[in-house]
């Protein structure tokens, strides 16, 4: 099960992630999320909104969603688009270790994702982040990146019934921006979108990174990692529910390769 | 036919296409509309005092350059995509003439990101749209379009020499905001930012349009724009040329 779970990811990741290639890998996943950062930190300064550790931890956490999100789509939805779903789903192991274990190559990038655009901010901004946080913050990195990696395979699911399963990652990566209150601070935002966000991965693990930064424990911290632990782990059981609904839905209706 | 009727039916043609396609009108309207939510109560929670209109215009116009960056950028190779790129390059008009309507249309369809953050400004948060010079907005906006359109024409010839293009679409969307200043003029950043800005099109778009919508001064801006984007055509077209005949020597005009 390891093996499947193990092997099996890197080896979907590698067919069907698209953006493999240096050049989108760099400019895409790497030097774009920095460039989102210092956008955030500039209009943050500009209108006297929040300090610069208040945009760079927020946005380094939050940028492993484009990689994880848009990661978990591909993860599903290019299958079908590639002709390859079929044989998938004809293979007798079990489909949620199928395409749950994908979801960990794309967590993996979200964290080397959000390490880099830490450095890229700290460097850009020219403000340094407490050595005694960076342990904490990699924890909050990688259980961010696995919640939002999950979230992404939420949404490729939805691949397998729907066809503008892009339109709906394009706009959830958009809508991450504001609910996680990586951008505004939450004192600013009202109760609905707050308490919406409180269901969206990075919120949580956003907050637990700006505790550390700010000089608290990990033990400070513990609450809202596992917040966002608990996030994670059912956007992993809603997509494996969701795969099991559209996939029986999809051989009734024998849509299973109509795009 | 004459020049400008062509422009403006392959215009037309184009915004027809591009306003059939369901992700091309979400991203346009759903997009900026998320940021234009943020603007808002980033303005709000700043403790100086923020004109709102500005943010729901300066979310606008983000749309539309991101329209015109992954539109305009990828023109030819979406044509290369859907097997139209050798009829359009066998019509018997300069490149520059049958790109310009595709890239013109992206800058165009961009606008439903201004319509959609003005209208979800007024019904949903009250902003009144009180425009400080109605004349100048009315004429800033367009131009504007225009403006973007003959850059991302420029865009558009660059953008087919290299191969990783895509790559550098994607980095290139959160600098332009930031230099340009389409949000809030940035005053803040670092001074070697400054010669950078003044070079984009879209630095001085954006200042007409927002001093049209919020004060300040409108028809200096655009003109400067205007002349920005009319070196953007230039080069664009020689670009294009270039890169055409070098297309037809190597026969890879189809190949990506």
């Amino acid at each position: 099960m390891l093996r499947l779970i193990g092997v099996g990811g890197v080896i979907a990741y590698r067919a069907l992630f698209n953006w493999t290639t240096p050049a989108m890998f760099i400019g895409t996943l790497l030097v774009g999320p920095v460039f989102q950062l210092v956008f955030f930190a500039f209009l943050g300064r500009q209108l006297a909104v929040g300090s610069d550790h208040f945009y760079i931890v927020g946005n380094a956490v939050l940028a492993s969603s484009g990689a994880c999100v848009f990661g978990g789509v591909m993860a599903v939805s290019n299958e079908r688009r590639f002709g390859t779903l079929g044989p998938v789903l004809l293979s007798p192991r079990s489909r949620t270790a199928v395409f749950l274990g994908r979801a960990l190559p794309y967590a993996a990038n979200g964290l080397l994702i959000a390490t880099t655009t830490l450095l890229g901010g700290v460097l850009v901004m020219g403000v340094p982040v407490p050595a005694s946080a960076l342990p904490g913050l990699l924890l909050a990195f990688t259980i961010g990146s696995v919640s939002c990696a999950f979230f992404g395979l939420a949404l490729g699911a939805i691949g397998l019934r729907f066809r503008d399963v892009w339109l709906i990652s394009n706009v959830a990566v958009a809508l991450m921006l504001l609910l996680t209150g990586v951008n505004v601070p939450a004192a600013a935002l009202p109760d609905w979108i707050r308490t919406v966000g409180s269901f969206v991965p990075i919120t949580h693990a956003a907050e637990a990174a700006r505790r550390l930064v700010a000089g608290g424990s990990l033990g400070d911290s513990v609450a809202p990692l596992a917040a966002e632990l608990v996030v994670g782990v059912a956007y992993a059981g809603l997509a494996a529910v969701l795969l099991k609904i559209f996939e029986a839905e999809s051989r009734r209706r024998a849509s299973l390769d109509t795009l | 036919m004459s020049l400008v009727r062509m422009l403006a039916v392959g215009t037309w043609l184009h915004v027809k296409q591009l306003s059939r396609s369901p992700f091309e009108i979400a991203t346009s309207i759903l997009i900026p509309l998320v940021q234009a939510t943020l603007a808002v109560y980033l303005f709000r929670a700043s403790p100086q005092p923020q004109a709102l209109l500005g943010a729901a215009v300066g979310a606008g116009l983000m749309g539309v350059w991101s329209s015109v960056l992954f539109g305009s950028g990828g023109a030819i190779q979406r044509h290369r995509w859907e097997g139209t790129l050798e009829v359009l390059m066998l019509a018997p008009r300069r490149p520059v003439l049958v790109i310009l309507p595709f890239t013109i249309a992206t800058a165009v369809t961009g606008t439903y990101s201004i319509v959609a953050t003005l209208l979800w400004g007024r019904l949903l948060y009250g902003i009144r749209l009180t425009f400080a010079d109605p004349l100048g907005f009315v004429a800033a906006v367009p131009v504007c379009i225009l403006s973007l359109g003959m850059f991302g024409l420029l865009l558009a010839s660059t953008f087919v020499l290299m191969r990783n293009a895509n790559a550098l679409a994607n980095t290139l969307e959160y600098p332009i905001w930031l230099l340009s200043g389409m949000l809030i003029p940035i005053t803040t950043l670092p001074g070697w930012t400054g010669p950078l800005a003044a070079v984009l099109p879209t630095t001085w778009g954006s200042r007409a349009v927002r001093a049209a919508a919020t004060g300040g001064e409108v028809w200096g801006p655009l003109a400067v724009c205007l002349a920005i984007s009319l070196v953007c055509l230039a080069l664009g077209a020689l670009a294009l040329s270039y890169v055409e005949r070098r297309a037809r020597a190597a026969a890879t005009l189809a190949l990506a």
